[in-house]
């Protein structure tokens, strides 16, 4: 029989390993600075398991060292333990009590995630694009970013899409995050609390840019918003140009296209994988864009023609020390014609200057 | 079964010995050395021939070629050769066969474990053995990577090579690893603790194991393919699977081979069990492991052909063009993922039941008393295996399927806590006033109780949406699968080896070795994996490269630590390869335990009983006055063949 005395002291042992844990638990950030209404909620959520959790450990880690420290015998001693065969009290107990803690923690999650799906009467609502390995960010107006700017203490409703593979939008300190799926849309809300700089960073393996799929967060006072998003709408964002390009025509001038085919270069993430000096990037991972000129030469073909086949259908020709099958092959559809006739100018270096 | 009858058995069981073959037509190796490449030449020129007879350019298209060829034919014509399907072929064939021929039954020498044998306590060995070459691979492939981790920066690899060995990694320690590993240890186990003279079905058990390194092998050999080897991570999400570089086929394949192997073993286990079972065995005498792997191998079977399928659809989206998960053309591209989890996620109870089977033996015998009820722990499996079934999408929270989906997902994982907790609860209650026997199987029992509890814990944050939300995708995930597959799985995997390492082998383990295995492993396991909880809750997300500075030093620790996790498991090897070939004798029942295997010879005779024994009674009755569990007549303690 297992007396209820050592079931009790058990009990009260644990207890006080339980909250001396916790003290120390406290006192390291597990989780980053909150910077959202729905982390701070996280959180919440995220210490209410943490007790109870640090309570069972703390229960099964005293009872395993109690065990062995009281009930150990050399291994010389063959006689056998007490016959119990179990307690039918006892282990209704520990069926019951564990079902209500956790149906405990799911009421309080359940709770938790609807008010964190609540965009409230008047969010912001922006549209996401994410791509292998780039995120843009379209603002009401068609004002579109590579930089994610949110106004303080406003619901922020994304709307995401996918033009390639599964992709993941999170900002650690914001704490939501939620996949963005090719053919569907998807949406998550978060309202944030506090000024300043994050990054936003793609958290589902989405091919060998992986790592670099990022994108600058800024948080700005509501009004610091509203200039900022006016200003950008005035300037006719370099995205927006790009998006609208159709309805802008013709008129664009050989400077603009140059500076569209540099934006392009950023925001379709050529500088996640390939270093190219006018546009400022060093990465390793293909070929360097700055000897372009010399592989169409060694291909033996034109070089408008050699950079655009490059471009829209990567495995036609490979440079040597590179594998094929590596670079997404999906910038035929994702980039509009102009874009492209813009990045091809700007990689052969004829309007970059 | 064919006619290579070459040691002493066939004058043992008084059959002609059949014509005799040159060395080149037996069974084994040198057959396999030219039926293997004949098989792939058949493969590839049925390739070659459609492709010519339709006009298609190029007739000779290698990605096709080597995967008919290198990875269905080649694969069957290696079996051909071992010979592993000689006996239904002479069935087939009209030929006679020769029914109870035992000539590849049992092992008489060191190389007959390197030959097809119908024998399930050679399998076992030959599964374990196996198993943990590719442990050490997958291993080694950590260390690799953990190297490129170290420190934020890219040093060693490029990133398509790092998601290959991160992938690989993954992949090696689950399918060829992990689950074939539990097979071995109840292959070898559980026909001796139902009093059974063998598997219900050998020579489908061989089959089995031989399909196994086939997986293994092209997991190993897509390192070769260019491009690399496959780079989705082991869950190989569509549509970017079905637009990766060719390495991606030789996951998809490999998983077939592997799967194949699997279902195969749990109808053999669900056979055996219900209907090899000694008299007297009713279902409530069972031992507990023979419970555990009766529920993992209806989950196998059950579960397993459904990541056959989803890996067959994701390989025909690339290679036939096929839009099952890709958005063109209404494929659905959630669809992979709900069906990979519907297999994926029993996998994880089928990763983990088997280990708990493995610590109630233990925890009885070390502590002995009784299991602390023993009916409850049998129905907390079932419980398992119902909610097992239910809780697939709480890996899809953050997915994008439908929202409300969500909420009855969260409350049927949470409910697994459950029949968890109940295991764990009473294997305490166990212990408790028992007679405690610290060795190294209880070390490590003791080691996955505890660390199993974290595992599980972190499992109820991951159930909580909310949290999922923030966590999932980060290293918290990583930590979470390792405290439940390594503090779990692999801890129960050591315990059971050291177990009934003298009962495979009839030598005694080094026990000062044992124990240090022990502690290094459970220190280093510790510093490698909690870091990652905290890495990952503040931001860092899993599969990834390279990483913000900030996490800078732990990577540094974890990677430290992974290196003397590595390590610890030379001891273990040093400790197993010695004491096999030299260690003490150890006595047919070293730990005085009731189940039937203890009550036969160490090593079992070939044929394990040469009476069927009698049940009387519970498998645990640790400190009843005169209780016995079974009752041998002949057979017990008779001497085998070695």
């Amino acid at each position: 029989m297992i007396h209820r005395g050592a079931i009790i002291k058990m009990v009260v042992i644990a207890a006080v390993a339980a909250t001396i844990a916790t003290l120390v638990a406290v006192l390291i950030p597990w989780l980053p600075e909150s910077a959202s209404e729905q982390m701070d909620r996280i959180t919440f959520v995220f210490w209410f398991a943490t007790i109870i959790c640090i309570g069972i450990f703390s229960l099964v880690a005293a009872v395993i060292v109690e065990a062995v420290w009281a009930f150990r015998v050399q291994p010389d001693d063959d006689t056998d333990g007490p016959p119990i065969h179990g307690n039918t009290k006892l282990e209704i107990a520990w069926t019951v009590v564990p079902a209500i803690l956790v149906i405990a923690i799911g009421v309080v999650s359940a709770v938790v995630l609807s008010k964190n799906a609540d965009a409230g009467n008047h969010p912001l609502q922006v549209k996401v694009f994410a791509q292998q390995f780039a995120w843009k960010f379209e603002y009401p107006g068609h004002v579109q970013t590579e930089e994610l700017v949110m106004p303080l203490h406003r619901a922020v409703k994304f709307e995401m899409q996918s033009v390639d593979v599964i992709h993941s939008l999170w900002i650690p300190q914001m704490g939501q995050k939620q996949d963005v799926v090719p053919g569907i849309t998807t949406s998550i809300v978060i309202t944030p609390t506090r000024t300043g700089r994050f990054t936003l960073i793609c958290t589902e393996l989405c091919g060998l840019g992986h790592s670099t799929m990022r994108a600058p967060v800024r948080v700005l006072e509501e009004a610091a918003f509203e200039d900022w998003l006016a200003k950008e709408h005035a300037a006719g964002s370099p995205g927006a140009a790009g998006a609208a390009g159709g309805a802008a025509g013709g008129g664009q001038s050989g400077g603009a296209e140059a500076a569209l085919g540099k934006t392009t270069f950023a925001s379709a993430g050529c500088g996640g994988c390939h270093a190219f000096t006018p546009a400022g990037t060093d990465a390793q991972i293909g070929p360097d864009l700055d000897g372009l000129v010399a592989d169409a030469k060694k291909a033996g073909e034109p070089e408008d023609a050699y950079i655009k086949q490059s471009i829209v259908d990567p495995n036609a020709v490979v440079v040597s020390g590179f594998q094929s099958g590596v670079m997404p092959t999906t910038f035929g559809k994702t980039l509009s014609p102009e874009e492209l006739d813009a990045l091809v100018a700007f990689l052969s270096g004829k309007e970059a200057k | 079964m064919t006619s290579t009858v070459e040691h002493g058995a066939e004058t043992q069981h008084g059959h002609p010995a059949p014509r005799r073959r040159g060395i080149f037509m037996r069974p084994g190796y040198l057959r396999a050395l030219w039926v293997t490449p004949l098989f792939f030449l058949i493969g590839m020129y049925i390739v070659v021939g459609i492709r010519a007879l339709a006009g298609w350019d190029p007739t000779y298209d290698w990605e096709y070629i080597v995967l008919i060829g290198g990875m269905v034919t080649a694969p069957l014509g290696f079996l051909l050769g071992m010979g592993v399907f000689d006996y239904w072929l002479y069935w087939l064939s009209g030929r006679p066969t020769l029914v109870d021929d035992h000539a590849n039954h049992g092992a008489y020498r060191w190389t007959d474990y390197f030959k097809v044998n119908t024998d399930h306590k050679v399998i076992g060995v030959q599964y374990l053995v196996t198993t943990f070459f590719f442990f050490i691979a997958g291993g080694f492939l950590a260390m690799l990577f953990r190297a490129e981790l170290a420190q934020p920066g890219m040093q060693f690899f490029d990133t398509q090579t790092f998601n290959g060995l991160v992938s690989a990694h993954a992949t090696l320690m689950i399918f060829v690893f992990i689950i074939p590993a539990f097979a071995g240890l109840a292959n070898f186990a559980v026909p001796l603790m139902l009093g059974a003279p063998d598997m219900a079905f050998p020579r489908l058990n061989a089959l089995s194991f031989w399909m196994l390194p086939v997986a293994g092998v092209l997991f190993l050999a897509s390192f070769l393919a260019p491009g690399g080897a496959f780079a989705t991570g082991w869950t190989s999400y569509a549509p970017l699977a079905s637009e990766q570089p060719f390495g991606q086929v030789f996951f998809n394949m490999g998983v077939q081979w592997a799967g194949a192997s699997s279902i195969a073993t749990a109808l053999n286990f669900l056979v055996t069990i219900i209907t090899m079972r000694a008299p007297g065995m009713t279902f409530w005498r069972m031992p507990l492991l023979v419970w555990a792997n009766f529920t993992t191998s209806l989950l196998v079977v059950i579960a397993t052909p459904f990541i056959a399928g989803s890996q067959f659809f994701v390989m025909f989206d690339r290679v036939l063009h096929t839009s099952f998960f890709t958005p063109d053309n209404g494929g659905y591209v959630l669809g992979y993922q709900h069906i990979f989890w519907f297999y994926s996620h029993p996998a994880v109870y089928i990763m983990i039941l088997p280990g708990f089977g493995i610590i109630s033996e233990i925890v009885s015998t070390m502590s002995r008393k009784p299991i602390f009820g023993y009916r409850l722990m049998a129905i907390s499996l079932l419980g398992i295996l119902v909610l097992g079934f239910s809780v697939w999408a709480h890996h899809m929270f953050v997915a994008g399927m439908a929202d409300w989906l969500r909420i009855p997902m969260m409350i049927s994982t949470l409910l697994i806590a459950v029949p968890t907790g109940v295991k764990v609860f009473s294997w305490l209650a166990t212990l408790w006033e028992g007679k405690i026997h610290l060795n190294t199987p209880m070390l490590f029992a003791l080691g996955f109780i505890s660390m199993f509890v974290i595992g599980g814990l972190s499992g109820i944050y991951l159930a909580a949406v909310p949290i999922d939300i923030h966590a999932s995708d980060t290293y918290f995930i990583v930590a979470h699968i390792h405290y439940v597959l390594f503090g779990g799985s692999v801890f129960t995997i050591f315990a059971g080896i050291y177990y009934w390492f003298p009962k495979m082998t009839g030598r005694m383990y080094d026990e000062r070795l044992g124990k240090l295995h022990f502690w290094t492993t459970f220190i280093a396991f510790n510093l490698t994996f909690f870091p990652m909880h905290w890495v990952g809750l503040d931001g860092m997300p899993r599969r990834v490269a390279d990483y913000a500075g900030t996490y800078g030093a732990l990577n540094m620790v974890v990677s430290i630590a992974s290196f003397v996790l590595g390590a610890s498991v030379i001891i273990f090897l040093y400790n197993i390869i010695t004491s096999w070939a030299r260690g003490p004798i150890a006595g047919s029942n070293p730990w005085r335990a009731m189940t039937i295997e203890w009550q036969v010879s160490s090593p079992p005779p070939v044929f394990n009983f040469d009476e069927i024994p009698q049940v009387v009674g519970g498998p645990y009755e640790y400190g009843v006055p005169g209780a016995r569990h079974a009752v041998l007549k002949g057979g017990a303690l008779q001497e085998s063949h070695v």
